[in-house]
């Protein structure tokens, strides 16, 4: 009788534990979570011009390493850092800064090479990914 | 003929003023807030469009779904997998119009009560809404902030009955955004 009780007590403890910790299951970590694909600014703009339905299902909710020329980088009075890379079209990929990680820059030159890692939320004017960090 | 160049050259000076000028942002800042007895969440996305004709009064909004950021990662998941289906879904969007557009200046300063009748977008279904908000006239640009209410089962976003407690039927959306004028390039 004892060992059932202690055997419930057991299961509702672990229950316990699994629930609090999905509850507070953090954010996934951007600095070290690895990208599904890497890819350019340009393709992948042009994918979703084509055909915004098929790129979204190759992209949308995946982490995506993007690279290419840094056209704009705008910061908003909360802080928010956003970099436009270069598509050559109107529209670009946008690439909103993470607002969990720290990041060793949030100034970035017109022109210069980069790389953002982060999930593609989808076509809006531009391509959209949040929760960037820069990649070296 | 030099006259007449003048001439159409001093139309197209005078027929371009602010007015029969778009504005637009990308930074539209979307929030939502969900009041219910148990538990109280919001989420917030900074990357919502929009455009306003400023001729006619006419706009057009988008946000995207996977685009909302929540304090707790097991939320952002329930949302986008079980409610949103964001997969399937992956935006919202409003189209509408000023329907007191008469009664705004967009080519003076200030701030205008603007009302807003148009189509929302939601998890697929689209429903006709009104709500009304702020217009500010400044700086050569238009600052908009809207207060309203969403109901989920308008939307036919459904919360199991387990659930009720935690998530309310009414959804409080918050939209703040500083539309400048379209350029190319933008």
């Amino acid at each position: 009788m004892k060992r059932i009780i202690y055997l419930l007590l057991a299961v509702a403890f672990a229950g316990g534990a699994i629930g609090y910790y999905l509850w507070n299951k953090p954010h996934v970590d951007m600095q070290t979570a690895k990208a599904d694909l890497a890819i350019d600014a340009a393709a992948l703009f042009n994918e979703y011009s084509a055909d915004e339905t098929a790129a979204n299902a190759k992209y949308l909710d995946k982490m995506i390493a993007v690279s290419g020329k840094v056209k704009e980088t705008t910061k908003a009075e909360d802080g928010t850092v956003k970099v436009s890379l270069n598509t050559g079209s109107d529209f670009g990929v946008l690439c909103e800064l993470d607002p969990l990680s720290k990041h060793p820059r949030s100034e970035f030159t017109e022109g210069e090479t980069v790389t953002f890692k982060g999930n593609c939320t989808g076509l809006n004017f531009d391509v959209q990914l949040t929760r960037c960090v820069e990649v070296k | 003929m030099q006259k007449r160049l003048l001439l159409f050259a001093a139309l197209i000076a005078f027929s371009a003023p602010a007015f029969s000028q778009k504005f637009f942002t990308r930074d539209a800042k979307v929030k939502f807030f969900s009041d219910a007895s148990m538990e109280k969440i919001e989420a917030v996305s900074k990357s919502g469009t929009a455009v306003l004709d400023a001729a006619s009064g006419a706009m057009e909004w988008k946000v995207l779904i996977k685009g909302f950021l929540f304090e707790k990662a097991l939320m952002q998941e329930h949302f986008n997998e079980n409610y949103m289906e964001s997969s399937k879904y992956p935006d919202a969007t409003f189209k509408g119009s000023i329907t007191n557009f008469s009664d705004l200046n967009l080519s003076k300063d200030g701030a205008y009560q603007a009302k807003v009748k148009g189509k929302m977008k939601i998890h697929g279904v689209e429903k006709d809404i009104e709500v009304s908000g702020t217009l500010t006239v400044g700086d050569g640009a238009l600052k908009i902030f809207s207060e309203f209410t969403v109901k989920c089962t308008d939307y036919n976003i459904k919360i199991e009955a387990a659930k009720v407690a935690n998530i309310s039927n009414d959804i409080k959306i918050t939209v703040d955004a500083t539309l400048n004028p379209m350029k190319k390039g933008n």
